[in-house]
């Protein structure tokens, strides 16, 4: 049983020794009051660090942005979209299919600094967006007057095109023959979409949605270029505060503990996801 | 298949073993290794770090500089600073470091004290008083060599000026007198924004600095007790300094909220807002005019003959009528360094007349050297350059103990709150207060 | 056609909506007075891109990203084919919870670990080596790999490696004369992905390497950045542009070679 689990090796020494030594030393730091700099020695504080957490405002702000953002830009955003989109190009023809999976593919393929600054001179009050309404009398800084709309849009703008790809594949292996047939008995669009389409590609949507849930849950590029959580704290999702605190304020051991009622967070979300797979297979 | 597990658990072990001892097996000679910042157009550190390097060499036959330059913003700087520090092999021998964090990084045990070093070197002397302090901790010991420092004060831009009518130059006596201005200009001017003072979290320590700590210790207030050795919360020179900060951002006669916590206003405001005479007045650093050289970022040649200067004038004109606030680097010695005294030597050497002569005419740092800022080539350097050396005596620097960059981050966040009118001043102060008891601990706040 | 009209609109709508955001990067990198305004000037020149062609600006950068996320991709792909194998072979218990504990594991922000890692780093003195950066990179980006490495092998049906275990093939020749053959594109698609993850990574790079010329490109793009806020913006706009070229061209190359429909088909399945 063991000798055929051997292969496996290489990435269990991998991951023990560069990723799991690593979390471990963190799980020990976020009961410690480790600072960066400015003390010399560490102390162990127990729950401290936990107790503090529950009593900062703005942990518990930042920690209902981030749900925010999740749901936004991940769970509605991307994955409707990455939906929508591969429903849309379902059957085009080869030019429209090229130009739309392209153009957000390439949103994809930007690095995240590139991105953020191209999301940031898109919005700026003198930005392109700015410019094209000009002509119907709007003119406002969006990062600072809705940031975390903005935000959303561009983190859904980056991260689409991943729904997007699942779910292409995931109807390529729906049998159109179904689809046909259901339309014979006159079925609606939507009608198929919701008593066809969706279960057969239940399983995608599913892990499409852990994937997303758990990439959007630490992002903090693209927001710390384009609004470093600001204006105020209005932006300020959890991995940005945990990096202010860890690395601004260097409260290593309070911005550790961040990171791991984040993890749990991600693995609460996780677990949800794979009890609905669980009932759908049972 | 034994073979293999064995071989895996063995290249897990033998890999980080085999490349821990490459470390021992350096070359004879000495190597002092040197930490700082290079960052877009700050390359001026680089390339005296360089011409630092050759000459040390050439001095010490054998020994090697290895220059550790890092690529990054101010506060990722710190932050590969304080790790690289926190690891004695990775730790430098010399650093570069910002005043503001020195005693932080005293209480971290990462620097060295340098006294018996300093009574040793006769250039010692020639460092203003001031300049000494910078780098002297509570526990009176020096752990840097300033290499140059900086000044505050009133930018105006004297062709907007001009139209509004109004006399040039222009010396306000008092804050009221900035206001008065302000107000003018104003009215007369629609479309221009009188006046900048920096303020918000975006601005970061240039809200601090540049704008509350140049209200602040122009009251009878400061920010830190040195005698009861407590952090001052509540004062009323807080409560007028955000007052001030209030009335600018709710008349309009500053910058727009959402413009002023942009983050890249700073970048703005230099290359676009006062070139383009879009402002009338800015309190700002004397390295600005750095941007409008022609090696600058964004050449302008009228700078000089369009801009005026004024000295930031206290309250209500108390004596010495005038303030300003000073930072500055240090170059510092690592607690951990192998060989201190070959450390001090580069710092020395770094720091010498004509090389702190070349780098403070480089960088446009006011010379903290008396035979320095003596000298005819520094003061032909910048015609700036006179009127920021004398405010150096009325100049002030930050309290810069170990609490300070959290005690800065409160002030951010408070002046945030009364320029967007979430508080009052009043209520601003009272959180300040109480952050501050958190932040330092409640038996460190006066 | 008619009919269809709705659907070609609301994809004109959706690609416009993508590319508007490249605007301002495309319009500044060739004018040469570029500021943050979208005001074109109608002035075109390349002075952006000519005044930062040296070694040090573009090339030295771009060939140390290139290193570092080539051999990132190659290190996680081999990793991940192996651990893949027994993971898409013989379903237990045990195969599918190690899936899930490393895949949640990607959800920790990695910022988070940096200091450890750091701490490690300089206590078996690997910081400042390329191979030691790239293996944490690797290790990083491993858990993804093999979770869409195992769902590509998924469809390789086992029945055709059958034969070969009854003519005695162990699992390493069945996996590489027999698996590996057939599952070409989804090695392509798991080294691409690795390989434009990586490219775009700064915080692990800057943390771990010291010298400025092992530094990739996505660290020195800060450089674009002065000390006191000045913002070279154009220069930034024709590096960004130079910087994102090579993975925007993988992606085509990639969706040539895998015929029109590239997709990551079957990779994340589930």
């Amino acid at each position: 049983m063991l000798r055929r689990f051997t292969p496996l090796l290489p990435a269990v020494a991998l991951l023990l020794v560069f990723f799991a030594g690593p979390m471990l030393w963190s799980v020990y730091t976020a009961f410690t009051d480790m600072a960066l700099t400015g003390s010399v020695s560490v102390d162990f504080v127990g729950a401290d660090n936990f107790t503090r957490m529950a009593q900062d405002p703005a942990f518990l702000h930042s920690l209902l942005l981030t749900l925010v953002f999740v749901v936004g830009s991940a769970v509605i955003g991307q994955n409707t979209l990455g939906l929508l989109i591969a429903l849309l190009l379902r059957g085009r023809g080869r030019a429209s299919r090229t130009v739309v999976t392209g153009l957000i593919i390439a949103a994809w393929a930007v690095p995240e600094t590139v991105a953020g600054f191209c999301w940031y001179a898109f919005l700026y009050r003198t930005g392109t967006l700015n410019q094209l309404l000009q002509h119907f009398g709007v003119q406002q800084n969006w990062l600072y007057t809705t940031p975390m709309l903005a935000v959303i849009l561009a983190n859904v703008w980056r991260g689409t095109a991943f729904s997007m790809l699942v779910y292409s594949a995931a109807l390529s292996d729906v049998p159109p023959e179904l689809v046909e047939a259901a339309q014979v008995d006159g079925a609606s669009a939507w009608q198929r979409l919701r008593h066809i389409t969706l279960p057969m590609i239940r399983r995608s949507i599913v892990s499409n949605l852990m994937l997303i849930t758990l990439q959007t849950l630490a992002a903090f590029g693209l927001i710390y270029v384009m609004t470093g959580g600001g204006p105020g704290n209005a932006s300020q999702t959890t991995p940005l505060y945990m990096y202010q605190q860890s690395f601004k304020f260097y409260q290593l051991g309070y911005g550790t503990a961040m990171a791991l009622v984040l993890l749990l967070i991600g693995g609460l979300f996780s677990l949800i996801y794979l009890r609905l797979i669980k009932l759908e297979d049972g | 298949m034994r073979r293999i597990v064995t071989f895996t658990a063995l290249s897990v072990l033998i890999l980080p073993a085999a490349a821990a001892c490459d470390s021992s097996t350096g070359d004879g000679g000495k190597t002092v290794t040197v930490a700082y910042q290079k960052f877009g157009a700050f390359t001026q550190m680089d390339d005296q770090m360089k011409k630092v390097k050759s000459q040390y060499e050439a001095a010490h036959p054998g020994s090697t500089v290895k220059l550790v330059p890092i690529e990054a913003a101010e506060n990722d700087y710190y932050t590969k600073l304080s790790l690289m520090n926190r690891s004695a092999n990775t730790a430098p021998d010399v650093m570069y470091e910002d005043t503001f964090l020195v005693n932080t990084d005293i209480a971290a045990g990462f620097l060295a004290p340098i006294d018996d070093h300093l009574a040793k070197w006769p250039d010692w002397s020639q460092f203003t008083d001031a300049s000494k302090t910078a780098a002297k901790a509570l526990d009176g010991k020096t752990y840097g060599v300033p290499m140059g420092t900086d000044t505050r004060a009133l930018w105006y831009n004297k062709d907007l000026f001009a139209q509004a009518g109004i006399t040039v130059p222009w010396e306000p006596k008092t804050w009221d007198d900035i206001l008065a201005t302000a107000r003018t200009l104003k009215a007369k001017l629609p479309g221009v924004i009188p006046l900048n003072v920096y303020s918000g979290k975006a601005a970061g320590e240039a809200a601090t600095m540049q704008g509350l700590e140049m209200l602040l210790y122009g009251t009878q207030d400061t920010l830190y007790d040195d005698a009861a050795k407590k952090w001052i919360g509540s004062s009323p020179g807080m409560l007028d300094s955000l007052g001030f900060i209030k009335t600018i951002y709710g008349e309009g006669l500053a910058p727009t909220p959402q413009d002023a916590l942009d983050p890249n206003f700073g970048s703005r405001l230099s290359t676009e807002l006062l070139p383009g005479g879009k402002l009338a007045i800015a309190l700002d650093g004397s390295w600005q005019s750095g941007t409008w050289l022609p090696t600058g970022s964004k050449p302008w040649p009228q700078w000089n003959t369009v801009l005026g200067l004024a000295a930031m004038p206290t309250q209500k004109g108390q004596a010495p009528g005038r303030t300003s606030m000073s930072g500055g680097w240090v170059l510092s010695v690592g607690s951990k360094s192998k060989d201190k005294q070959a450390a001090f030597d580069f710092v020395s050497l770094a720091l010498n007349k004509d090389n702190t002569l070349a780098y403070d005419i480089a960088a446009s740092q006011i010379a903290e050297r008396a035979d320095v800022a003596a000298d005819p080539a520094y003061l032909a350097a910048n015609p700036t350059l006179k009127f920021f050396t004398d405010l150096v005596t009325v100049t002030h620097f930050r309290p810069a103990y170990a609490d300070y960059p959290q005690v800065s981050n409160a002030i951010q966040v408070a002046m945030e709150a009364v320029m967007t009118g979430q508080q009052s001043p009043q209520q601003a102060v009272t959180a300040f207060g109480n952050q501050l008891k958190q932040v330092v601990g409640p038996d460190k706040v006066k | 056609m008619i009919r269809r009209l709705p659907v070609y609109l609301a994809l004109a709508v959706v690609a416009v909506a993508f590319l508007l955001p490249f605007g301002w990067l495309l319009i500044a990198s060739v004018q040469p007075g570029a500021a943050l305004n979208a005001d074109i000037t109608w002035e075109v020149s390349a002075a952006n891109f000519t005044d930062i062609l040296d070694a040090d600006t573009v090339f030295i950068p771009m060939w140390n990203s290139f290193v570092i996320s080539g051999g990132t991709a190659l290190l996680t792909v081999l990793v991940a084919v192996f651990a893949a194998y027994p993971l898409s072979r013989y379903r237990t218990s045990f195969g599918r919870s190690f899936l899930f504990v490393i895949l949640f594991a990607t959800g920790l922000p990695i910022t988070a670990v940096m200091v450890p890692v750091y701490a490690m780093y300089s206590r078996f003195n690997l910081i400042d080596s390329v191979p030691a950066t790239i293996a944490f990179m690797a290790a990083s980006s491993l858990p993804f790999a093999v979770w869409m490495m195992k769902n590509f092998m998924d469809s390789v049906p086992v029945s055709l490696e059958e034969a070969a275990w009854t003519d005695g093939a162990g699992w390493f020749q069945s996996l590489r004369r027999i698996v590996l053959p057939l599952m070409v594109p989804g090695l392509t698609v798991v080294l691409i992905f690795t390989f434009v993850l990586q490219w775009g990574n700064f915080f692990v790079p800057f943390i771990l390497l010291l010298s400025p010329e092992k530094q990739p490109a996505s660290v020195t793009i800060y450089t674009f950045f002065s000390q006191y806020g000045q913002v070279a913006y154009g220069q930034l706009a024709a590096f960004s542009i130079l910087y994102t070229a090579p993975v925007i061209l993988l992606y085509s190359a990639l969706s040539k070679v895998l015929g029109g429909a590239f997709s990551l088909t079957g990779a994340v399945k589930g």
